[in-house]
């Protein structure tokens, strides 16, 4: 019976991505030995992400009220909106610390052979948001990939109208890496994007 | 088994935290489905090699029974880099490879679709027209087995102007007249005997003497719309890049 619940237990861990079995059973076997107190929190948070998580109805981040943290943060500036593909962008940005505006999550990028149109990502809220709260600079920082690129031209292009500064995240090689190891087009990107010393 | 070839990257899917799996269209296998693991990180070895149209020399690991290979290398031999920068090239292009995707079986060699891909997008670098992307359409169905018939009635070879899309070819009127089913007379596009000879004179040239013909806009529509129909009416579903241009503000490409 009790192989049977640690058995549950490691099958629910490995469908976490980059959990394999080995994983599974160490994480279980350590949940096990857990204080009651610490082990209770785990499975509350885990519920709790489920219950209440929901999406911003400004920015469409991921928060558990109405407006997320910062949307209603007044100190940042909020004539700026970094646009991003995903809720998870904003972390990172956020940790790197180089940002203070406001950010505007698409939910996706546009990929015509799969069948993502504009409809189907946060565009249209994006337009409406730079229409009515005067926004002065667009940073688009989607992936930089082929989907990322495209929603990039087609956000400039829609922006247009607006007469709001577009402006695009820096292409180029990432710290702590060897140019021999760069492929083309990055070194290429790299040497368009270099700046003055 | 380790194989190593050419490949363009038609498209990639995102999997799993950082992984990808690519379809390459291939010089000696055809069409292949692949994973690469984790090519979405930033110090990845791929680089940009996995990104939709990128010509590279490739490697990977293929099991006889394992359906998915897994890619070990990916060196890029032309990036064509311009074709992903342009919008409304990028769209033609995301067309092409939809098509390929689609009508071409996996793990097949088919190296004159391999050299037409490749040639086109050569072509597209210097002019991204419309037109270029019309031959690929008539030259890939002819060389996939799917092309329609023009040339004279499918049931007797006389000559005939209605395009008949559930026929796949077209019909002369005494030969419509024996045909059972109200369902097998439906979708019918008129073609003109001048959009009847463009369709055959562009299956039969040089790709790269194509871009010499001037096709007035009337005949290129005519014949688009056929063609269109006609690869609709062979997968049974819409074309979703087609569905994705129509949804999407059409920005002029600035090198047509």
């Amino acid at each position: 019976m009790s192989q049977g619940i640690v058995e549950n237990l490691i099958q629910q861990l490995m469908k976490l991505p980059g959990i394999g079995r080995k994983t599974a059973q160490r994480l279980a076997f350590f949940i096990l030995a857990m204080p009651d107190e610490d082990a209770k929190s785990l499975s509350e948070a885990i519920s709790n992400i489920k219950q209440k998580a929901r999406f911003c109805s400004q920015c469409f981040n991921i928060t558990e009220s109405e407006i997320c943290s910062i949307c209603s943060d007044e100190s940042r500036d909020r004539k700026k909106i970094c646009v991003v593909e995903e809720p998870g962008n904003i972390f990172v940005i956020e940790k790197s610390g180089s940002f203070k505006g406001l950010y505007h999550v698409l939910l996706g990028a546009l990929a015509p052979i799969d069948g993502i149109t504009p409809d189907k990502l946060k565009i249209a809220e994006l337009l409406e948001r730079v229409k009515t709260n005067g926004t002065e600079e667009v940073i688009i920082a989607t992936n930089p990939n082929t989907k990322g690129e495209m929603t990039a031209q087609y956000l400039k292009e829609v922006l247009t109208p607006f007469n709001v500064n577009v402006t695009r995240i820096a292409y180029g090689l990432p710290m702590g890496s060897d140019i021999e190891f760069a492929d083309e087009v990055t070194l290429r990107k790299a040497m368009e994007g270099r700046r003055q010393l | 088994m380790l194989h190593r070839t050419e490949g363009i990257v038609l498209k990639n899917t995102p999997y799993g935290e950082a992984d990808l799996l690519v379809t390459f269209l291939t010089k000696d296998f055809g069409l292949i489905n692949t994973f690469a693991k984790s090519p979405r990180k930033v110090k990845s070895r791929f680089g940009s090699s996995l990104e939709p149209l990128t010509y590279s020399r490739i490697s990977f690991w293929a099991k006889e029974h394992t359906s998915l290979p897994r890619l070990t290398q990916s060196d890029i031999i032309k990036p064509f880099q311009e074709l992903r920068e342009n919008f409304s090239c990028f769209l033609r292009l995301s067309e092409i490879a939809e098509l390929t995707c689609n009508f071409l079986p996996e793990g097949e060699a088919n190296i004159g679709v391999f050299f037409l891909l490749k040639k086109i997008m050569e072509m597209m670098q210097s002019s991204c027209s419309a037109l270029n992307a019309l031959v690929y359409k008539i030259k890939f169905l002819e060389l996939t087995g799917y092309a329609p018939r023009l040339k004279g009635c499918a049931r007797c070879g006389r000559s005939g102007q209605g395009f008949y899309v559930s026929q796949g070819s077209v019909i002369c009127g005494a030969c419509l007249d024996k045909l059972d089913e109200v369902s097998d007379k439906k979708g019918v596009v008129t073609l003109s005997a001048g959009s009847i000879r463009l369709y055959e004179t562009l299956k039969a040239w040089d790709v790269s003497k194509t871009a010499r013909i001037k096709v007035s806009e009337n005949m290129f529509s005519e014949l688009s719309g056929m063609l269109d129909a006609h690869i609709e009416c062979t997968l049974s579903r819409p074309i979703r890049t087609k569905t994705f241009r129509k949804e999407t503000v059409p920005f002029p490409c600035s090198r047509v």
